[in-house]
């Protein structure tokens, strides 16, 4: 098989259409953007495997995995916790479902693999006001003293689940929505985001 | 309220789920002469006058079963832990 059989298309193909919105005036405070084409995977360890995967994924991928809700930073792949004994891991140079091939050949018997890159939609929302309009429907605190550098969350934004986590201190949050909830999603974010003015931009 | 779930730390209480009492035991017998403690396991309940232990889902979060021990009196919460020993 030497082509792909499905052509991959955003969620949001058509719906996040890069312009400035909301608030005419001023800068624009709350910045928008879909990061497409990530490889994203769930991992879940498997009994009585903790340690063993701990130190098969710092020797494969050079991190530590976190054993809270935190994200781990990689140069290829980053690891968001989001249970006991579950994490996220997102790449952007491991595409598409190349990422759950790789964690699955590199975690064999370690942990159960899934891929999820065609199951979620991520954006990245920046800018001095993305947390007024994140709190806005998210019942989890921000604020750096109670959500400093390195900090992620499962939680729910406006009822819909999210996964979220901060990825540097400048106000910059990832956010991965459920695929089919993309579009509700992005209604709610872009109402929440008006009154601010917003700038989506093109496919990161 | 707020719980302060072991995994994600504190949360708002909309993200959990309450299923109900952590003290009692399911029987294990199906034999028609365990019938009376299954009625207990069932619909009886103690409404203590103070602390009790519950089970709660953080279901919108991640996902762990807890042991919720709070003051009905006064919702205090007084213990989060995971249900299961071994997360």
């Amino acid at each position: 098989m030497s082509k792909r059989p499905l052509h991959a298309l955003s969620a949001l193909a058509g719906i996040a259409v890069p312009g400035r919105f909301g608030k005419p005036d001023g800068e624009p405070s709350v910045m928008i953007g879909e990061l497409s084409g990530l490889g994203l995977a769930t991992v879940a360890s498997r009994q009585g495997q903790d340690a063993a995967l701990k130190s098969a994924v710092l020797q494969a991928y050079g991190v530590q995995l976190p054993e809270s809700s935190r994200v781990a930073q990689g140069s290829a792949v980053s690891f968001i916790g989001y249970g006991p004994g579950q994490w996220l891991a997102v790449s952007e140079s491991l595409a598409h479902e190349a990422l759950a091939g790789d964690l699955s050949q590199r975690l064999a018997g370690l942990a159960s693999i899934s891929d999820q890159s065609g199951g979620r939609t991520v954006l990245r929302v920046s800018g001095p006001r993305a947390r007024d309009v994140l709190a806005k429907g998210l019942p989890v605190d921000l604020d750096p003293r109670a959500f400093p550098l390195g900090s992620a969350a499962a939680s729910v934004i406006g009822h819909m689940g999210v996964q979220l986590w901060q990825v540097d201190d400048t106000r910059t949050y990832d956010i991965a929505v459920f695929r089919s909830l993309s579009q509700s999603f992005w209604r709610w974010l872009t109402a929440s985001a008006a009154e601010f003015g917003y700038e989506v931009s093109g496919q990161n | 309220m707020r719980i302060r779930c072991p995994y994600c730390g504190e949360r708002a209480l909309e993200e959990f789920t309450y299923r109900g009492d952590a003290t009692v035991t399911r029987p294990g017998s199906l034999e028609p002469q365990a019938t009376g403690a299954w009625v207990d396991y069932v619909y009886l309940r103690d409404n203590p006058d103070g602390h009790h232990r519950e089970h709660w889902h953080h279901s919108a979060g991640c996902h762990a079963w807890l042991v919720v021990t709070r003051d009905m009196r006064t919702h205090e919460i007084l213990a989060v832990e995971f249900a299961r020993k071994e997360p």
